[in-house]
Formats: structure tokens, sequence, C-alpha cells
């Protein structure tokens, strides 16, 4: 922003440096056509009505010396035209009712032999001057011939040499000027600036955890616009907050309303004297509570109330599979290595729970290993069952998607079991991938930034 | 205070929940499996009831309309060391947490099974029975950098790191560090260790030994801290310190 500023303000006063010196070159050159003008047209008043020319006897000079009158043109091979001059010349020119046949002008160094000859004896003097301090150096000679005529009348003006501090005043003054705007725009930029840029770092983190409190919130401050930006995010953020929030109590009542009954349940079953009806009921109950905690949970996912802590990752997925061990599920558990991470435990144990559980319930064994690859802990449970096929892999990890098209309730679950377990991944800033093992069956891989 | 074995009256039950869905049948499925149970459906209630016959334990829901159950747990606590199972709908770690830090002597997350509740109520009462004059706070264990927190049950390691232990190892790591430098046959151990997961434990002290060595020992396969005593025994070889607990 500030850069295309300075590019843009560089520009303009490049162009306003160059009208300026334009400017000047402009009245240089209209001050050496009106000299040159009023020069041959003042040799022209010289002659006799006849057209007899009165040149001034030797010794005598008039005040209009600078003009010769010669039968060929002054013009060199290899002196440079300057056409602009020639054009306004003969304008001026014949304006003035003055007809010339043709005009030549054209610059010329002065070299002593030319300035002898040319300069009156009072500019002769000067030029002894000029030698110490060579002030005009280039001279424009004007030849002009008239209508009818073979001679050429000749004049001469000095280029006056720019004012040596001319360049460098102007230089001086375009960087004052552009060095005070800069630090002007730079100060203006910045009121509007730094409320934006705090406002897109509270926007990030908000976007990345929307149960960032309230006091982190950026000032509404600035010009107007951004102000009342900044006011509008912080009135949206609270109302997400509120959403959010509701969301969690509503969550909690129902967990809460459904659980009781479920409880109440539970332990009305106690009485059905027949044992197999009794388990029965007690694993459907089972069921639909592991359902209900996985629905509620992924509805929480995104905004956990736990902080993350330094875990052993190793230790804490050891745990979990010793659970299956214990109520005498096969599952294995593979090579492990220490790795100490921050993490929320809860939730990683119930991903590394589902993931167990659905190879259990799909391929009947399970094998769980941990380990780190780079900077990665990897955490991989693989089976032996059928695998997926590779097109419904995607879907899978949606939610309320099961292995078994006909969503046999038999085979249990509610299929968020994998949605749940990447989301919980995600949560920890990882990946879940299901990929078929070549041996055959599923590897499910939670690869977790250390 | 009614030490509950010196008669052969029956353990007084008071169930404190809002639900009388869930009360009613908790309440008869306690009486017989032999408590003397009774009811209240709101902490207020509770504790008019309380006041006038105290209870040997509180089985209290955490989630009730007026004040709830943390709020009337702390007070039963700090008053009259009565015993307190706390009955919650949400089985968060931090509300587990929570609940153990202002005394309550357990948790039991709904819908829990009966069984399993009774288990744990007996178990309260056996400890509450046993341990009159237990501190109500207990000092962290400290041994070669490791520290045990025996409320929350938290074990770290020597860089803070928590590792995940189940309560079958956390029982048998507190026989260790309770009595260190000392050789614990395998009967010993499973009589320190036998709580409500007893089931679970008896399958085989050596398997539980195995696991928490692959929790706590750098390499399992030469273990430093808790070692193999030929003639059949574990011992800690491990000098232990109690610290008071770290602010949470």
């Amino acid at each position: 922003m500030l850069l295309a500023v300075a590019l843009a303000l560089l520009v303009a006063q490049g162009i306003g440096a160059g009208l300026a010196l334009r400017a000047q070159n402009e009245r240089e050159s209209n001050a050496i056509v009106h000299a040159l003008a009023f020069r041959l047209i003042g040799g022209r008043v010289l002659r006799t009505a006849e057209g007899r020319e009165l040149l001034p006897p030797q010794g005598r000079r008039p005040r209009i010396a600078r003009l010769i009158s010669a039968p060929v043109s002054p013009l060199k091979p290899d002196d440079v035209r300057e056409a602009g001059i020639e054009k306004r010349l003969e304008e001026i020119l014949s304006d003035q009712g003055v007809q010339v046949d043709e005009v030549q002008v054209f610059e010329r160094a002065i070299d002593g032999a030319v300035a002898r000859r040319f300069l009156p004896r009072d500019d002769r003097l000067a030029q002894l001057r000029r030698e110490h301090h060579p002030r005009h150096d280039r001279m424009i000679v004007a030849a002009a011939r008239m209508e009818g005529e073979q001679t050429w009348l000749i004049a001469r003006a000095w280029r006056e040499p720019r004012e040596p501090g001319f360049l460098r005043t102007l230089l001086v003054q375009t960087i004052l000027i552009y060095v005070f705007l800069m630090g002007v725009i730079a100060l203006i930029l910045r009121r509007i600036t730094t409320p934006l840029a705090q406002l897109t770092r509270r926007v990030g983190a908000f976007a990345a955890n929307p149960a960032l409190s309230a006091e982190g919130r950026v000032e509404p401050q600035g010009p107007l616009d951004t102000r009342s930006l900044i006011a509008a995010h912080n009135a949206m953020e609270a109302r997400i907050g509120a959403l959010l929030d509701e969301k969690d109590v509503m969550l909690g009542a129902i967990g809460h309303d459904l659980k009781t009954p479920l409880a109440a349940l539970r332990v009305r079953i106690e009485s059905v004297d027949d044992d197999g009806e009794r388990l029965k009921m007690a694993g459907t109950i089972e069921d639909m509570t592991r359902t209900l905690d996985d629905i509620l949970s992924l509805a929480r996912v995104g905004r956990p109330s736990d902080p993350l802590e330094p875990t052993e990752l190793s230790a804490l997925v050891a745990s979990v599979i010793e659970e299956f061990e214990d109520v005498g599920e096969p599952v294995e558990l593979g090579e492990t290595e220490r790795i100490v991470m921050p993490l929320r435990a809860t939730w990683l144990r119930r991903a590394v729970r589902n993931l167990t559980s659905n190879a259990l319930r799909y391929a009947g064994g399970a094998c769980v290993t941990v380990q780190r690859e780079g900077r990665q802990a990897v955490i991989r449970v693989s089976d032996e069952g059928p695998g997926i096929p590779p097109d419904e892999i995607a879907r899978m990890l949606e939610p309320f998607e099961r292995g078994d098209p006909s969503r046999n309730r038999g085979t249990g679950g509610a299929g968020i079991g994998l949605t749940l377990a990447r989301a919980i991944a995600e949560q920890h800033g990882g990946t879940l991938t299901l990929t078929n093992r070549k041996e055959g069956g599923l590897l499910a891989e939670i690869r977790l930034p250390v | 205070m009614t030490d509950p074995q010196s008669s052969d009256l029956p353990d007084r039950i008071l169930v404190v929940d809002d639900e009388d869905a869930l009360r009613d049948p908790l309440a008869a499925y306690l009486s017989k499996q032999g408590f003397a149970v009774r009811q209240a459906e709101s902490a207020t209630a509770a504790r008019t009831m309380l006041r006038d016959e105290p209870a040997d334990l509180v089985l209290l829901d955490i989630m009730m309309p007026g004040e709830d159950g943390l709020s009337l747990c702390r007070h039963l606590v700090e008053t009259q060391k009565t015993p307190v199972i706390l009955l919650t709908a949400r089985g968060e770690a931090t509300d587990r947490i929570v609940g153990l830090e202002i005394g309550a002597d357990d948790y039991v997350v709904k819908p829990f099974e009966p069984r399993e509740l009774v288990a744990r109520i007996r178990s309260v009462l056996r400890r509450a029975s046993r341990a009159e004059a237990a501190p109500t706070l207990e000092q962290d264990y400290c041994f070669e950098g490791w520290r045990l927190d025996p409320l929350k049950r938290r074990l770290t390691d020597p860089e803070g790191a928590i590792v995940a232990i189940s309560s079958a190892e956390f029982r048998l790591l507190r026989a260790f560090l309770d009595h260190p430098r000392q050789v614990l046959d395998r009967d010993r151990l499973l009589d320190m260790v036998q709580g409500r997961e007893a089931h679970l434990f008896d399958r085989s002290v050596d398997n539980a030994i195995s696991r928490l060595r692959r929790k706590v020992e750098e390499d399992r396969t030469d273990p430093r801290l808790i070692l193999t005593v030929r003639g059949g025994g574990y011992m800690l070889a491990s000098d232990v310190t109690r610290v008071d607990p770290q602010p949470a």
C-alpha cells in the first residue's frame, strides 16, 4: 500500500519536475527565437529602399552589430539544425511581414575565431572575461535568405547556459516535497492499517478458536470506516460466542435429559429375571449411550473446554488398548515409542477407542502402534478384515455412513465413530487417513504434529 | 458418627436427584441390595433430612435446579465428613477432577451399571470406616523425578508429561510408593490393591506389573524402578518423598 503510494507519488513528482524543466527550456528557446527575430528584422530595416545594403563602415559599430550578411549560408555539413526554432522563427518573421525564402538555425560551439569575427568589441572584452568564466560557450546561429535574394542574413544569439544550480535546486526541491509527503502519507496509512492489521490477527485467531475470550477483542479505532468495521466485527463475535454458548448449554441439557432416563432404564432392567434378556437390554442401552456420547462429542469437538496438556502418547494409547484387553477383545499393542506432546487426553482416547472398536467390529481384531516419524507422531490401527472399496473411503469419513450399506443396526454404532476420530485428529492439528493395506485389511492412521 | 461396621444395622444411604424417574427405581434397587435408603429431590431437602438423621453415604446428582450437587457436596464434606458419590450425566475429565477436588469420594457417570454402583458404594463405605482420620488434603508422591497426585490420580514423568494409568495401575503404584524399597509379594500386592475392579485385577498381578512397567520404565525389558525379586515379589527401587500438590 505504502509502496504503491510511494511509486505513484514518485511518478507524479517526476512529471512535475519534467514539466518545470520543460518550461525552463521553453523560456530559453523563446528568448533565443525572439532575439534572433529581432536581429534579423532589425538587419532588414538597415537596407535602403532600393535594396542596397547599408552596412556600417568599418570601425563604427551600430547597436545591432550581431548581424552580418554573407553570400552563402554558414551551415556546415556537420551542424545540426534546430528545426523547432527554425519553424517558430519563420512564423514570427512572417507575422512581422518579413518574407523569407529559407531559414536555417543551428547551434555551434564558440571558438576563438568565431568569437573574434562575430563579437562586437565589448563582447570581445566579455569574451576575454569568458575565457576565465566560460558562461557562454554555445551560440545559436540563424541564417535567413530574404524573399528573392541570394545573400543570407546571419544573426546569432547566445544560448544561455543553464543556471548551474537549476537542476540541483529542482532535484532538492523534488526530494524535499517527496519526503514530506511520504512522511505524512505514512502516518495516515499507519493510522488506517494498524487497526486493520489488529483486526486481521483477531479474525484469524477467532476463526481458529471461537472460544476466545472477549478481552482480546480489538478496540474500535482509526478512521470512521475502520472503526465501524471493528465494531461490527466485535458485535458478530459476541453473537457467535452467544450462539456457541447456547449450543453448549443445549447439548448439555440434551445429554442430561437423555442420560437420566437411560440410567433409570438401566436400573430397572436389573429386575428382569431372564439373564439373557437383561444382558441384551443392557447392551442396547450401552449402544445408545455410546451413540449419544459420540453425537455430543462431535458437536463439541470444535470447541473443547479442556486445555492441551503435555502427555505421553504411548501410555495413553496403551491404556486404551488395555481397556479392550480387560474385556477379552483380541487387540494387540505393537511397537510403541515414548512421545511427549501437548494433547487433550479424553479426546484422543476417544479417537483411538473409536478406531480400535471399528477394527474389532468389522475385522474381528486390531493391532495398534505408536511411532514418531519426523516431526509427526503416528498412531496406526490396522486390521486384517475386508477393508473398504477405495471409492468409498472418503464417504466413510462422513457422519452416519457405515461400511454396511444395508445400515443394519446389528453391526452396531451410529456411524459417526470415524467422523469423530477425524475431527479429534483435526482438533489436535493432525489428520486421519484410511487406506487399504497391501496385505489386506484396513489401516487407519492418525498423524499429529509434535 | 456412626461406624457402619459396629452394628448390624444396614448402611444408610441418601439418594439426592431431582428426577424421580431415576430416583425411585434406584432407591428400590439399593433397598433390595440391603441398604436403608432415603430420597431427597433437591439439595435443600437433603440438608433438612440430614439434619434429622445423618447418612452413612450420600449419592448426589450434580445437575439439579436450585443449589447444585457440587455445592452440597462441598458442604457435606466440610461439615459432616459424610462420604459422597457424585452422579453426573457428563463424563468430561474436568467434571471428574472438580468433583474429586472438592472432596467427593467417587464419581459415577450416568447411565451406570447398577452392580458397579453398588460395588463402589461398598468400597467407599469400607474406606470410610477404615480410615476415619484420613487427611483431606493428600500430598503428592515424588520418586526419581516422577510425581503422583493421589487425588487426581495423575502421574507425571520427569519432563512433566502426563502418563495415563488405569485405576488398577494407580493402586498398584500407590502400594509400591507407600512401601518403598520393600519387597512385596503377589498376595500382599493383591490384598493392598484390591478395589472395586478386583475382578479385573486378580487376573494376574504380573500382568498389571508389566503394564505399569510399560509406562514408567525406560526399557521394560531391563526395569530399574520396579524390580522383580527372586523368590516371588516386587520392589520399588527408589526413595519416595511427599510434597504438597501443585496448584492446578
